[in-house]
């Protein structure tokens, strides 16, 4: 009774085989006037198009075509075909943007390339060696549910302190994610008096806290815990918090630690070899339009000094000032240890 | 009367424990799929309301769909290359005596054994190297090596299951070595064949660690798109996209089952 025979279903594969095939001649680099561009997925490839993308072809005639996937991957293909990048502006969290710049993969960037470094404040390229700049950040503060914390903690000692007399149950990143060394370890032991060379305060503050300590291994976990009622409150993101509020869940709310939380930012760089028009690309991504757009559709603040925000947004963001830029180099020299040591004494 | 006690109470405990199991296994599926017809913004369980929004969003969504079209193309591509390789090679050593030929087949066989991010990295720079560069090609040529074992391996079985007389027949009744392969050997093999491209295809369509250092604008496939989708977006469109990929596996497998029949295929006879 059926309609599929073997024969027709070898010769679809088989058809479908040599389409294929058929593809391979696309596999001729971008052609003179196109520039690939990277994005992160969803909501903020969507920001990428509308406030860079949009606005650089219409300025300049060109294409920018956007490649999704995350940081450590492009950064291997240029590391792969320095000669010959096959991406001509990546964007990097800071730590693999050091790491790029001390490889010697990227550009030095100056304002004669893009004359909109100079509204960046010299402290986030000053932070790359030059070899780019940051373009936005986030805060790593405390959120918290606020149908169940009535009253929420103002500083990180006092969050510690209430979360190890058992007021609620926090959900902290685990040692699974990347940036936890820095947005949790690093920001804090320095909070509770410590420093880099110095992460004793954190792991006193964990041996207090542990029993009441549950963990996140993906920012979408925090999220659930806080749903689900696993957790009332841990370190997050401000920018996710919001993009969760504008999402329905209005229960949610951030602050900023009285101590300040660490920066989470994002950077944007040039491999080196890449096409000159990259330039004008990063020009844009870096003009006060786009930035204002780029803010206004993701939520989290950008780096341009004339960017003037919306109240409902001024009243979200915290200014770069207020909380910390981690130092990358430093951690990453010890980022082993600390690791280790969490292995050991606290582990989950 | 005892022993039947007995018999009763291990049944129950046998039925109890395959239940448990089934449920355990399917529990998690089911919640996925319960939370794609969600109406809310965000994964919750158990869901607020009713709604097919997150299954427009991933047409609405391009990445999405190109990035759906990239993974056929190469899923197709690999398992069709795959098979002009692997079935000559599983052939040629399948009933070989010979040591060589039992080392060649384990180095046919050795991606399985290697980690796939290994194999992904290690590719990416090699073909880099050679001048192939992050492209469809590269692309292509790295699921190849991770999808060959499955065809070797199942038309290796199968073939070594079949009885050499046959060929010796038509042989003896004049078919050359070409007519003895396309009417002898080809229709003995065939269900190794198919349910070694149904696999190699699942695994490459499946493939995040080799895909996710060779994507281009134009070659991203449907596994790195959702993990970058997933990293940055909480909605339920990702639990709408997995409901609709265990239909497609559902649909593909009852297709498969009805030409071929699946038992007979993992049996290899």
């Amino acid at each position: 009774m059926t309609d599929f025979t073997r024969r027709g279903l070898l010769q679809t594969g088989g058809l479908l085989g040599a389409a294929a095939f058929a593809n391979l001649p696309l596999t001729a680099a971008a052609q003179a006037g196109e520039i690939t561009v990277t994005a992160l997925g969803g909501i903020w490839e969507e920001a990428v198009k509308k406030a860079f993308v949009e606005p650089f072809e219409r300025k300049t005639g060109a294409k920018a075509n956007v490649l999704l996937g995350s940081p450590p991957q492009w950064l291997s293909q240029v590391e792969a075909n320095p000669k010959n990048p096959p991406i001509d502006v990546i964007i990097v969290t800071p730590d693999l943007a050091i790491n790029a710049a001390k490889m010697d993969l990227v550009d030095t960037f100056t304002v004669e390339k893009v004359p909109n470094l100079a509204d960046i404040p010299a402290e986030f390229t000053n932070a790359l060696s030059g070899k780019g700049t940051v373009f936005d950040y986030g805060v790593a503060g405390i959120t918290y549910n606020k149908k169940t914390v009535k009253d929420p903690p103002k500083s990180f000692k006092d969050f510690v302190d209430r979360t190890a007399a058992g007021e609620w149950t926090a959900s902290l990143p685990g040692i699974s994610y990347a940036v936890t060394p820095i947005m949790l370890m690093w920001a804090m032991a320095r909070a509770l008096g410590g420093s880099v060379d110095n992460i004793d305060p954190f792991f006193d503050a964990m041996k207090k806290m542990r029993k009441n300590v549950i963990f996140w291994g993906g920012p979408n976990d925090f999220f659930n815990h806080l749903s689900s009622g696993e957790a009332d409150i841990g370190i997050y993101f401000d920018g996710r918090t919001w993009a969760h509020v504008d999402a329905g869940a209005d229960w949610i709310d951030f602050i900023n630690p009285s101590e300040g939380g660490s920066i989470n930012a994002l950077a944007v760089q040039k491999p080196k070899n890449a096409k000159d028009l990259a330039w004008e690309y990063i020009n844009v991504m870096l003009s006060p339009e786009s930035q204002l757009k780029f803010a206004e559709m993701l939520s989290y603040p950008v780096t341009n000094k004339k960017v003037q925000y919306p109240p409902h947004l001024a009243k979200r963001f915290t200014p770069w000032q207020e909380a910390h830029f981690p130092p990358y180099e430093e951690i990453a020299k010890v980022r082993a240890q600390w690791v280790d040591r969490w292995n050991r004494e606290v582990g989950g | 009367m005892s022993f039947f006690r007995r018999l009763d109470l291990g049944r129950a405990i046998l039925t109890a424990f395959v239940v448990a199991f089934f449920v355990f296994m399917t529990l998690p599926i089911g919640i996925v799929v319960v939370a794609s017809f969600t109406d809310a913004s965000f994964v919750a369980f158990p869901i607020s309301g009713w709604s097919l929004r997150w299954f427009r969003r991933i047409f609405e969504y391009q990445p999405y769909l190109d990035s759906i079209a990239v993974s056929l193309q190469i899923a197709f591509g690999a398992t069709a290359l795959s098979c002009l390789i692997g079935i000559p090679a599983a052939i040629a050593l399948a009933r070989s005596p010979s040591a060589w030929a039992s080392a060649v087949m384990t180095y046919l066989l050795s991606p399985l054994s290697m980690p796939m991010i290994v194999i992904g990295f290690a590719a990416l720079f090699f073909l880099s190297r050679v001048g192939v560069g992050v492209s469809f090609t590269a692309l292509l040529i790295a699921h190849t090596t991770v999808c060959l074992p499955y065809i070797v391996r199942t038309v290796a079985a199968t073939y070594r299951g079949t009885a050499r007389s046959y060929e010796e027949a038509a042989a003896l009744l004049g078919a050359n070595p070409l007519q003895v392969f396309w009417h002898v050997i080809l229709p003995l093999i065939r269900p190794g064949i198919v349910a070694g491209s149904l696999f190699s295809f699942l695994v490459s369509f499946d493939n995040l660690p080799i895909s996710y250092f060779f994507g281009q604008p134009g070659t991203l496939t449907l596994p790195v798109v959702m993990l970058s989708y997933m990293e940055h977006q909480f909605d339920p469109s990702i639990a709408a996209l997995s409901t609709l990929q265990l239909l497609l596996a559902i649909v593909g497998l009852v297709i498969v089952d009805r030409l071929y029949g699946i038992d007979k295929m993992t049996m290899g006879d």
